[in-house]
């Protein structure tokens, strides 16, 4: 059993990786949105070999399912062509120059996290990440945060139609 | 060679380097707004990890209302793009400058 999660490991982190370097480096927006799409589901993968069951689930549907569908929607509802598209010429370089600059950050937070103690990833049991109780902890610890976000999500929703209404 | 919560928590750190490489040399809007969520999508990840580090679930509530912020910021960020692409024709970050008040 565990070679079969570390080959899993790997798999997915593979694939998350090669999805995000698609992300940045393709040029039509959809191709951008495709490519996240296939990190967004591998992540998925990931939450379920940590025990999170309902995240699990959770990114499925409301990431790679809502917000995603949502992003290709509006791409094609724009009907971007190449002719839209910023011309990016340096880009590579912008990259690479990027790329010498977030090194030392790099090295720096993957040394801190490989100086943790070790934890295993197996199973837990006692229902951790299920529904039950993560409703649980939800409503009873975490009401206030709860109603925080759904004013927040009500405010984005009068303010995506007040901004789709009005002519500039 | 075992693979601990480590692993996930550097795999975190990779993509959320990505998705700032993104911000940092892209001018497409919509790259850049997907290099974003990925940088939020990191940040999930890193909080299952640590949730599944210490056996608790708070991590994965805060994932959650992560996941809220990323879906009310997608609703508002493609209102503003659709708005500015229909008046001025580009998808240029460099046009998002007529933002300023």
């Amino acid at each position: 059993m565990e070679i079969v999660s570390i080959l899993l490991f790997l798999v997915f982190a593979t694939l998350s990786i090669a999805g995000a370097v698609g992300l940045i480096l393709f040029r039509h927006p959809i191709n951008c949105a495709v490519s996240f799409i296939l990190t967004l589901l591998s992540i998925a993968g990931l939450y379920a070999m940590l025990s999170a069951k309902l995240l699990f689930a959770f990114q499925i549907i409301v990431y790679a399912g809502a917000i995603m569908s949502l992003i290709v929607f509006i791409i094609m509802f724009l009907n971007v062509t190449e002719d839209d598209l910023p011309a990016e010429k340096n880009r590579i370089p912008l990259m690479i120059l990027g790329g010498v600059l977030l090194l030392p950050v790099a090295w720096f937070l993957l040394k801190v996290v490989f100086s943790l103690p070790y934890v295993g990833t197996e199973i837990v049991g006692g229902g951790f990440g299920g529904a039950k109780e993560f409703g649980l902890m939800l409503y009873y610890d975490w009401i206030f945060p709860f109603e925080v976000v759904s004013a927040l999500l009500l405010v984005a929703l009068v303010g995506a139609v007040v901004l789709a209404k009005r002519r500039i | 060679m075992f693979i601990g919560v480590q692993a996930y928590l550097a795999l975190s750190i990779i993509l959320f380097l990505l998705g700032v490489l993104g911000v940092m040399a892209r001018r497409n809007v919509f790259t850049v707004f997907m290099s974003v969520e990925l940088m939020l999508n990191a940040g999930n990840l890193a909080f299952v990890s640590y949730s599944r580090f210490w056996e608790g679930m708070e991590g994965h509530i805060l994932a959650v209302m992560v996941m809220a912020v990323a879906a009310a910021e997608a609703a508002l960020a493609l209102a503003v793009v659709v708005l500015i692409f229909r008046n001025r024709g580009s998808l240029d970050t460099d046009f998002f400058r007529i933002l300023r008040g």
